[in-house]
Parts: structure tokens; sequence; C-alpha cells
């Protein structure tokens, strides 16, 4: 069965084949255990044990004492919006806007100051830019994920 | 005496609070916003309390709420944990006023001790050594903000500001040239005045290559205030404490004895009551400054506890009870172990990170110790503090206590949720840490450019496959089901004990 998961190299493809109740990708195999956790045996015959939990479309991973999130790509789904990545990190409240619209910034500038679990965040220029948009003001609320100020790339 | 306590806390730290009451026979009150509806410390305690109010401030800082609550439960001691009230001499002097017992040191004592440049004064008095710095009284934003101007030419760079009523890192700022001064200043002050409502920030000269080491004291009403060795907690990230240890690897008994013989006499100064911290930096030259004190229970004193066979809350509320300290000379034996797991990513600039506890597996063992407010399924939400749990470890040595650290931590299960585990993992692994030879700078020079994992090639390909196992063989679908079980409610389904 053929999956694709997102990574910040680009999509990974995992082809994983199943034969009785083993499951096999390349030299390593791998069985279901009753207690929902993975047992994985790679080639040398080492033995892992794996857990795993889907949240939403992440399939959250522990093998070896790593932890791996792995979105899963929908069939059909397109990669979507980046938006210079200028969102809010975490949900929380702005406490200053240092820029406003049409000032040019060098990379590294401070452009805004969150407020989230009682300590600040600063949102930085990754590049040198023009500020295009700024959607909040100071005392504002805003959720995970939204996007805070918009940057044209200089 | 003290027959029923109410925890004014939440999280992990009111649980530990109320598993020593329940150890100790005592009855216990929870109080919890909304939001902690439904938390673990609920169940611990013999009854609990909803708090009416939707921020911080109108619940677990509600001083009004809380004493209306505990005379209404019949409670006659209020234990404040860390945090929130802990360190409020006007909530300990109210809560003597309706006639309960505080479980912690006087009013007096936490004044003087918690304003930070107060208590410089003090230990100035009373012969114990300060770090470098000034005071700086002003409350308005210009003239503080000039006052630090003029202060920092004398102190010199690089340099501390620290909020006088500072605690945890916030409102805390180091700065390294004078460009910097101002910003750092206004948001020094903006952090302190968010989270303490005073915005009040003193000069320190930042004194770099230090170890951060706290002594332990305990003091009764029957004239007896010992200390039980330090701690050290070097290995900081802006501030915040992230793996502590006792005893200090590089502790001799002489200078265990000198600072804990200071630390004794800072606790007097103050005519202290219950369980302190007298928090030192410790150059290299050998020479310690006092920190601050804090005069409640810390995040990391289980360490002390499983080195000095210790039990430091249940001193607490023995102390509170007006009984002698139970403890007898200081013995230390072994070396214990303490990392702060956080829900932050650790490879991302720490962030704090929210999400679902989907899998919560805490390794076990012996020599494992988890002090934790959370169990798998609940939700890591932005409205409190990222500390998820603490593990300890204690062991005959240092070295086979970090080696059971990274068993432990290999062990350690959390999905859902970002954690700093791997972080804390790796930093098991570092030359600076397994020689002992940290300082408060270790994780900034160790990573200037933060932190990356560095995983196993073979280990990411066998997750790539765990995941696309359990997609094809539809895990998540039959995660938690339970559906085979549901049906009609049958009237058939009774309880019927028949004894003759």
């Amino acid at each position: 069965m053929h999956h694709q998961f997102r990574s910040p190299e680009g999509p990974i493809e995992v082809t994983v084949a199943k034969q009785g109740q083993v499951w096999y990708l390349g030299d390593l195999e791998a069985t279901l255990m009753l207690d929902g956790r993975l047992r994985l045996v790679n080639p040398n015959g080492q033995v892992m044990f794996a857990h795993a939990a889907k949240v939403g479309d992440v399939w959250w991973v522990h093998c070896q004492g790593h932890t791996f999130n792995l979105e899963r790509i929908e069939a059909g789904a397109t990669d979507s919006d980046d938006g210079g990545g200028l969102t809010a990190p975490m949900p929380g409240k702005v406490l200053e806007v240092l820029v406003s619209v049409g000032q040019n910034v060098t990379a590294g500038t401070t452009l805004m100051i969150l407020e989230a679990m009682k300590m600040e965040h600063r949102i930085v220029a990754a590049t040198d830019g023009l500020v295009r948009a700024v959607n909040f003001s100071a005392g504002d609320q805003v959720e995970q994920g939204v996007a805070l100020l918009a940057l044209d790339e200089s | 005496m003290v027959s029923k306590v109410l925890v004014a806390n939440r999280g992990e730290i009111a649980c530990r609070i109320l598993r020593a009451c329940n150890e100790a026979g005592l009855a216990s009150v929870a109080i919890y916003a909304e939001n902690d509806a439904s938390s673990m410390f609920i169940e611990l305690a013999s009854e609990a309390v909803q708090l009416n109010g939707d921020t911080i401030a109108s619940t677990y800082l509600d001083q009004q709420q809380i004493l209306s609550i505990a005379t209404s439960t019949g409670a006659d001691a209020i234990h404040p944990g860390f945090g929130f009230l802990s360190e409020r001499a006007d909530f300990a002097r109210a809560v003597g006023q309706a006639g309960l017992q505080w479980i912690g040191p006087s009013p007096e004592a936490i004044e003087q001790m918690g304003d930070k440049m107060t208590a410089r004064i003090t230990m100035r008095a009373a012969g114990v050594p300060v770090i470098p710095g000034e005071e700086i009284e002003h409350e308005d934003e210009a003239d503080a903000l000039a006052a630090i101007e003029s202060a920092s030419h004398r102190v010199g760079y690089p340099m501390l500001l620290k909020a006088s009523s500072g605690g945890g890192g916030k409102g805390m700022r180091a700065v390294h040239s004078p460009s910097e001064l101002i910003e750092a200043a206004k948001g020094a002050r903006r952090e302190a005045i968010a989270a303490f409502g005073d915005g009040r920030v003193y000069v320190e000269r930042l004194l770099t290559g230090s170890k951060h080491v706290e002594i332990q004291v305990l003091a009764d009403r029957h004239g007896r205030t010992i200390h039980l060795g330090e701690r050290e907690c070097s290995v900081q990230r802006r501030h915040q404490k992230v793996f502590e240890e006792a005893p200090c690897a590089t502790m001799t008994p002489e200078l265990r004895e000198a600072m804990g013989q200071a630390a004794v006499s800072a606790a007097e100064a103050v005519d202290y009551e219950g369980a302190g911290t007298v928090e030192f930096l410790l150059a290299p030259t050998g020479e310690f400054f006092f920190l601050e004190m804090n005069t409640r229970i810390q995040v990391e004193h289980p360490v002390t506890e499983l080195i000095t066979g210790v039990d430091l809350v249940r001193e607490q509320l023995r102390i509170a009870a007006g009984e002698p300290m139970s403890c007898g000379p200081l013995m230390i034996r072994g070396h214990a172990i303490e990392v702060r797991l956080y829900a932050e990513d650790a490879s991302n600039n720490f962030l704090p990170a929210i999400g679902p506890l989907a899998v919560f597996r805490p390794p076990e063992g012996p020599g494992v110790r988890l002090d934790t407010g959370v169990r798998e399924g609940d939700d890591v939400t932005p409205n409190y503090d990222p500390m998820l749990a603490k593990l300890i470890v204690w062991a005959p040595s240092r070295t086979e206590a970090l080696e059971r650290m990274r068993r432990a931590l290999d062990e350690f299960v959390v999905l859902g949720t970002t954690t700093n585990l791997r972080f804390l993992r790796e930093l098991c692994d570092e030359e600076e840490v397994t020689s002992g030879n940290t300082d408060t700078t270790t994780i900034d020079r160790l990573w200037p450019n933060g932190w990356q994992p560095s995983v196993p090639r073979g280990i990411e390909d066998a997750a790539l496959m765990v995941a696309a196992v359990s997609e094809s063989a539809g895990l998540h679908r039959q995660a938690f089901s339970t559906s085979s079980e549901e049906g009609p409610i049958s009237p058939f389904a009774t309880l019927n004990r028949r004894f003759p």
C-alpha cells in the first residue's frame, strides 16, 4: 500500500506490502501487537517496539527514543499556502506592533511581539522586504496559524 | 492543629501536595478554574470547588474567593504550592487574619525576601555576599529607564535586568551592549507588570561561567533551622531551569558547610519558618553570591528528597501544625537528577506547543520518580505553564544516575504534542553534563544557533514504516473503539450481593 508523508525536503513516498500477518518495507519487517504497538525487526535481527497515534492527518510515532510527527498527504491534496512564515506560532495576544505598512525592513527585524503562555515571542522578518500588510494591532487576540503580517521579499 | 488543607494551586504541584495530605491522613480541598474541571489534581482531593472567573487573575489569583472557599469548606490551612499566590505576603497575611494556618513562612519573611531588592539589602546586612549591582526603586517608566541607563555605566556589561518581584525567568533580560538596553528594559518591565503587577526592575552584573547552586533549608517553631545540602540547577534556558541535580558534581564538604551556614543565616535573619531555598551563584573561584531566597516549596525539591530521605512537603505540613520537624542529622546518599518535560518545540526555538496527549507513557522501574499533573487523553492548552512533568531518577552514583536518566528518557513516550524529550535525552550525552562542568551558559554555548535532533536514518525509515503500516492497517479507526459494547441498556445489568 502506498502513502505520502510531508517532509521539509518534499513528499516522502512509502510503499508497504503485507504477507500473512507480516508487513514489509525494504528489509524491515513489522507485526502489529495486541496492545496497538508495532514490533519491527531490521536485517541485523534488532527488534524495535514502536508506538503510533494519529491526530488529524498526522501520525505520531515513537521509536527507539525518537518521536516523529509525519503528516500524511491525502491523495489528491495539493500543497497550499505558506505566506512567508509570518503566522502566529501559538494562540496568544499581540503586545506590540513595531512596523507599519509600506515600511522597508531588513532580515532579523522584530516586526511584532506576541504574548503566549505568559512569555513574549518576537515575530522576526526572515528576509529583507517591504511590509505589505499588518493584520492585527496591539491588544488583539490571535489564533494559532493566522497570518499576522505580509512581507514582500526584496 | 492542621486537619484540612486547601491547596491553592493546580497541576503537578497540587498533585504532589494533595498526595502528601492523603498520606498524612489530612482532609484536603482542591480549587479549580473551569478549564481545569477534568484535571488530575481534582481527583486526588477529598473535595473540590470550582472557582468563578475565566482569567488567572479571577481564579487562582483571586484571594477573596479562595479565602471564602476555605471558610465554607472548613479548611484550617492553606498550602500555596509554587507560583500563583505562593510568594504573596498580602495573601499570607489575609490567610492568618482569617484564622487559618498559612503553610509557609510569615508574611514579613516573604516581604523581605520576595522583593528582590529588599532581599539584597537584608542579606548584605546579615553578612551574606550579594552580586554586584544596583537597586532601582522608580515605578514611573521614564524615571526607571533613565535610572537603569545611569546604573548601567557603573555596573558594566554584560548585565542582567531583573524584576524586583520576579521569578521563573519572567521579567528578566540579559543585556550585552548599550544598544540593547532600552528595548530590554521595556520588555522586562512589561513582562513584570503583566506577571506580577510591579514593573520595578534592578540591575545586576551578569556573572558568566558561574554555577547556579541552591541550598534547601527547613525551619520549625522549636528553634531548629537546618540546611539539607545543595542542588545544582546550572543548566538553564532563558533562566528557566531544565536539568537539576543533587549533589552538585563539584561540591566539597567544606564548601557545602560554608554555603549551608550562609543559607541558615539568611533564613534566621528573617525568622524563617517551613521549607525554603537560598539560591547562590557559585563562581569558578569558589566564591558564592546570594541570588535570592524562594520562600516556598520549589519545583526541583524532589532531588533533595531522593538524596536526603526527607519528605519536604510532609515536613511543611508538620511544621505548619506546630510540630518539630522529623528529620535527623543531614545524610546524603547517592545522586539524583531531575529533568523538566515541557510541551515545547526544542528544534524551533523552544516555542511552546499545544495538542492532545494521545499517548502518555512515562518510564518505570528502579530509581524512577515521575511528578506530573497530566495523564493520557488530556489536552495541553495555552492557558497555563507548558511544564508537563518532572522526571526524577536516583542512583548510587552520578554516572549511574545519568545512565538511568538516559534509559528512562528512551522509555518515555509522548505522542500528540511536541515535547523537549529528545532535547533532554541528547543533553545527557553532552560532555559538559557527563563531566559535571555545567554552568548557566551551557545551553547557549552548546547550541548557539538552536538545537536540532540528530536522527539516525534507520530509525527515521522505521518511523515512516510504522506510520504507513498503521495507516494501512486502520489503527486510527480501531483506537478507543468500544462500539461492540454499546447497545440498549439492559434491565438485567444489576449488581446484587446477598449475604447469608
